[in-house]
């Protein structure tokens, strides 16, 4: 049954949460049903070939992300912890950790499947780790995916060129292999018009979400990219590649250009535009948000929409669905460029953001998860504040961890920042 | 004659000033916080009009700032310390473009642009390493009063050289450098060190234009100005108000607010307290 509002339209929250709770049903009924399961990563994860065998897909990400959200992050943790874990290990990594010593019982109600293919790849270097607890836990070999990246700052790899080409090359072989691995488990054999078709609805879906991103250009923005917008990409990607993904996109789009035709913004009194970078903190983000948008800021943009929306961050690079392999390698190739350990010099990128959606402000948020990710926040910030003059902040907390959280010291940054945004605007005023 | 007020509720010490309407000092408070940020700030207010002979109900305005800035039920305003220290820095020292605050559990280094407005801040991160605790983590270890701790360092000949960041560690690690014989104010001297390199670090990530103005309570300590000198190359200004810089910056925003012809609801009403 689909999520619909009195006037009979349906209505995009209600209809992403129906269709994330029907892929957590899936997920608790799929091997009873006969369905293989892979666990897979948000980025390089390779899903169209896995939508082509009709896995279920569980990313254990969005499994300790969801813990968060439901406030359960904090008992996964120190359970593995209990276990032996560092404090300074990945929470994502950790929070999965405690599901599998607790039965697999997840915090939505859901008994995860054990995988019966893991993939991996080289796009975030805890993967790797993370894939190999799943094959002493569960025993299922991963099949690591290795996709180049950038080779420096600046390096270009246009289609076609001899490097793209070369680098394409060296994907399609692992995904021939991959194909060999699915070709066993499920004991079919590969169709390519299968792949083709699943190819055409993540086409339609990267053209919607392209749209849907630039739709916060508008003023005042409709939609806050770090509350909602987190909401659209766990559904893009938990349905990435299939008919009702597309639907979904195609209300979503729908829902925010009529908002954007009534001039209507996620905030009633937009004061300042802002910018986010880094990952979010899913087990207060909605307290985080709050302390942004009760003195009228928005995040407009955010680097995250773009790096962890799987493969719909492939910079307007579409499938060829006539040779789906050879172009799902070639755009794999160029879209995994953009992922995390090929976020080579972001600064070019948020600084693009900034004059894009007219930003007042550029906030970093540093976790304690992840240093990688933090590890470019200095320079960055220093590339933004000088050559742009905006204010912008550095704040830290955690993925999921609560122990990161400190409420009091966030909001006195936060306040903080804003008297900055407020003085500035008072000046350019006079 | 106009009177407001600038209440500062810290980790560890309330403050209050009292202003008159050109912006002189005509009384001020200061007691150690205690749990209760809101009795804390009302007995340093009451404070505060005994020193002037004010009653509560002449204030014009009264803005809050610090950790307990909400908690000040009489604050007309609330602005953080951020700003609050930069205006009274620039109150002090017209020519201030950084200001280094070393409070009771957060240090904060300021920029501040050509026309007065705060244009970039640092802050320590969540641990209290780097801030005024770490001093008391000192004194309590020493069994000495926090100001005996500066000039008993000033003697140092051989300071030791502390590892840890941990404010709690820290008293492990003084006791274990006691105990294999070094000397208290060689061990204090390390100690100050420690957080001197840890301000100086995010005073330079703001980026260091002089001139730079040092407030706070730690400012007080002679062996800490003198280390921050030397390791940012600089001299800073310190003034004697140091300490009550915060609340003589909300003093002044309060002091805006009753030029823009704004008043306090309780102004001018008997109001019980």
């Amino acid at each position: 049954m689909s999520a619909s509002t009195t006037t009979g339209k349906l209505d995009a929250r209600k209809e992403g949460q129906r269709l994330v709770n029907q892929w957590l049903a899936n997920l608790h009924t799929a091997h009873e049903r006969g369905q293989p399961v892979a666990y897979i990563f948000v980025m390089g994860n390779a899903i169209e070939i896995l939508r082509a065998f009709d896995f279920e897909m569980v990313f254990p990400e969005i499994n300790s992300l969801q813990s968060g959200v439901r406030k359960v992050s904090g008992d996964f943790i120190t359970k593995a912890e209990d276990y032996g874990f560092s404090a300074d290990v990945c929470s994502y990594v950790k929070a999965d950790v405690g599901l599998m010593l607790s039965n697999m019982q997840h915090p939505s109600g859901t008994t995860m499947p054990e995988p019966d293919l893991a993939i991996a790849s080289s796009l975030c270097n805890v993967y790797i780790k993370w894939a190999e607890i799943w094959e002493r836990r569960f025993g299922t070999p991963a099949f690591v995916l290795d996709i180049p990246g950038k080779r420096f700052a600046t390096w270009k790899s246009p289609p076609g060129s001899p490097q793209h080409l070369a680098d394409s090359r060296w994907v399609e072989g692992q995904f021939r292999d991959l194909i060999a691995r699915c070709e066993q488990i499920t004991g079919r054999t590969f169709d390519p018009d299968r792949l083709a078709e699943v190819e055409e609805h993540v086409n339609e879906m990267v053209r919607l979400w392209i749209d849907i991103l630039a739709f916060n250009q508008r003023r005042p923005a409709p939609y806050n990219s770090m509350l909602d917008g987190l909401t659209y990409m766990g559904v893009l990607n938990a349905w990435r590649g299939t008919r009702a993904g597309v639907e979904y996109m195609r209300l979503l789009h729908d829902e925010i250009s009529d908002k954007v035709a009534r001039g209507e913004g996620r905030v009633a009194d937009e004061r300042f535009r802002l910018i986010f970078s880094g990952t979010p903190c899913y087990v207060n983000m909605r307290r985080m948000i709050e302390l942004f948008e009760s003195h009228g800021g928005v995040f407009a943009a955010s680097d995250y929409l773009t790096y962890a929306a799987g493969g719909l961050d492939s910079a307007g690079l579409f499938y060829d669905t006539a040779r789906p392999l050879e172009s799902l390698a070639e755009v794999t190739t160029l879209a995994s460029q953009a992922g995390l350990s090929n976020h080579f010099f972001s600064h070019h990128q948020l600084a693009q953001q900034v004059k894009e959606f007219a930003a007042d402000g550029l906030v970093y948020h540093g976790i304690k998860s992840c240093r990688t990710v933090a590890t470019s926040m200095a320079d960055n910030r220093e590339y933004i504040n000088s050559r742009y003059g905006i204010p912008t902040l550095y704040i830290e907390s955690d993925l999921i961890d609560p122990r990161y959280w400190s409420d009091a010291q966030l909001k006195n940054r936060i306040d903080a920042f804003f008297e900055v945004l407020e003085q500035r605007a008072l000046l350019e005023g006079q | 004659m106009n009177y407001v007020a600038g209440i500062d509720i810290g980790s560890t010490q309330a403050k209050g000033i009292m202003l008159d309407e050109q912006g002189t000092i005509t009384g001020k408070a200061i007691i150690d916080m205690e749990t209760n940020m809101a009795t804390a700030a009302e007995v340093v207010f009451q404070q505060l009009l005994a020193s002037t002979g004010l009653s509560a109900t002449s204030i014009a305005f009264t803005v809050a700032t610090g950790y307990g800035r909400y908690r000040v039920t009489f604050g007309d305003l609330q602005v953080t310390e951020i700003s609050c220290h930069a205006r009274g820095a620039l109150a002090a020292f017209p020519n201030t473009r950084t200001v280094l605050d070393i409070g009771g559990q957060d240090t904060k280094a300021i920029r501040i642009g050509d026309s007065g407005e705060v244009t970039d801040f640092a802050m320590n991160d969540k641990c209290a390493a780097g801030t005024g605790r770490f001093l008391g983590a000192a004194s309590f270890a020493l069994e000495m009063p926090i100001s005996a701790i500066g000039p008993l360092a000033m003697k140092a000949t051989h300071p030791v050289r502390i590892t840890t960041t941990c404010t709690v560690f820290a008293e492990t690690e003084i006791i274990g450098h006691l105990a294999k014989g070094h000397r208290e104010e060689d061990v204090l001297m390390g100690m100050h060190h420690s957080i001197a390199t840890r301000c100086a670090s995010l005073v330079r990530r703001v980026g260091l234009v002089p001139e730079i103005t040092f407030t706070g309570g730690v400012s007080r300590n002679p062996a800490m100005v003198a280390l921050l000198q030397e390791v940012l190359g600089v001299p800073l200004n310190v003034s004697d108000q140091a300490q009550f810089m915060g609340a003589i910056g909300a003093g002044l925003y309060a002091l805006d607010n009753l030029r823009a012809g704004r008043r306090s609801a309780h102004c001018g009403e008997e109001v019980a307290r």
